[in-house]
């Protein structure tokens, strides 16, 4: 199933997209992701449901665990398969646009391959 | 004592309020997952001085509110379109506004029409026209109508909220105020695969 999803890459979801694609099979959970990707939380969560609802990202809760010593079962977020191609592709895209980052943004032109 | 334990109690109670917003079907999840996520930023030791996580985590509650508020805008846009997408195909199911916005027309015509037919048969009678005259224009006018409505129900291949032959009892028994009914809530028009607009 080939379905086209539209990320528009904007600057937050290109710093969640690089703390998540860092390991991909670690789990993040809410806090985690914002300390990492230094996004607050009305940023992250809207992005993350938005992620999750185009099956890029998934959530699952943590198991129960004896040492969490009272604390409440966390809620992790994980790339999908779908969303590890999806958030590699995105990033090359975006290295490639714009090669020389501290080079002055006025001579930037508008990125051409900056969305899919 | 320190007060992280207090905060984290108001923070709890804040995201229960800050919840009841959500949708019903992601409302607890949501508050359960933000929840566990306070005992985190109190824990926070790259916070300093502790103080500080106490105010991180109300900072957090105010993210949280901003997220709440974009979740169930985004949910209500979506159920807005599946609503209206379900009405135009004609799936039976009541949707509340637009019932009543269509009922109250249908309502409003019923009674510009029952006031016009009473100022004819005023002004045809101070013409001194025979008396049987305006009663059988409104005979007429009301079989014609009928006529209109039955032979729409049989030819449309479903109606909305009721089954057909209640419908046409409804047409038969209040004779122009169930067809107007009819046409207003029951009709589905000929297109009825085509979604939106």
């Amino acid at each position: 199933m080939c379905r086209l999803i539209a990320v528009k890459l904007t600057g937050p979801l290109e710093r969640v997209l690089r703390v998540m694609i860092a390991d991909p099979s670690a789990p993040h959970y809410g806090y985690d992701l914002m300390k990492a990707a230094k996004l607050p939380s009305g940023t992250l969560y809207p992005m993350l449901a938005r992620l999750q609802q185009d099956g890029l990202v998934n959530a699952e809760w943590e198991a129960p665990r004896p040492d969490a010593a009272g604390r409440p079962p966390r809620k992790y977020y994980r790339l999908t398969a779908e969303g590890l191609r999806v958030a590699r592709l995105e990033l090359a895209q975006a290295a490639s646009a714009a090669p020389p980052r501290r080079a002055g943004r006025s001579a930037a032109q508008p990125a051409p391959g900056s969305t899919l | 004592m320190s007060p992280a334990p207090h905060a984290q109690q108001i923070a709890g109670w804040l995201i229960r309020v800050i919840c009841r917003r959500l949708p019903a079907d992601v409302r607890a999840e949501r508050c359960r997952e933000w929840t566990a996520e306070l005992p985190a930023i109190l824990d926070d030791q790259s916070i300093r001085p502790s103080f500080l996580r106490t105010l991180r985590i109300f900072s957090f509650c105010v993210g949280i509110s901003w997220t709440a508020m974009r979740l169930s805008r985004s949910a209500r846009a979506a159920s807005r379109h599946t609503r209206s997408a379900q009405w135009h195909t004609g799936a039976m199911r009541i949707r509340p506004p637009e019932l009543a916005v269509r009922a109250a027309r249908g309502l409003l015509i019923w009674l510009v029409v029952v006031a016009g037919v009473l100022g004819l048969i005023a002004v045809l009678r101070t013409h001194g026209l025979p008396r049987n005259l305006p009663v059988m224009l409104v005979l007429a006018l009301a079989v014609g109508f009928d006529g209109f409505c039955l032979a729409d129900i049989a030819r449309s291949a479903r109606v909305r909220y009721l089954r057909k032959w209640v419908w046409v009892l409804i047409c038969l028994v209040q004779c122009p105020l169930g067809g107007i009914m009819y046409l207003s809530i029951g009709h589905i028009g000929r297109h009825p695969s085509r979604p939106g607009s």
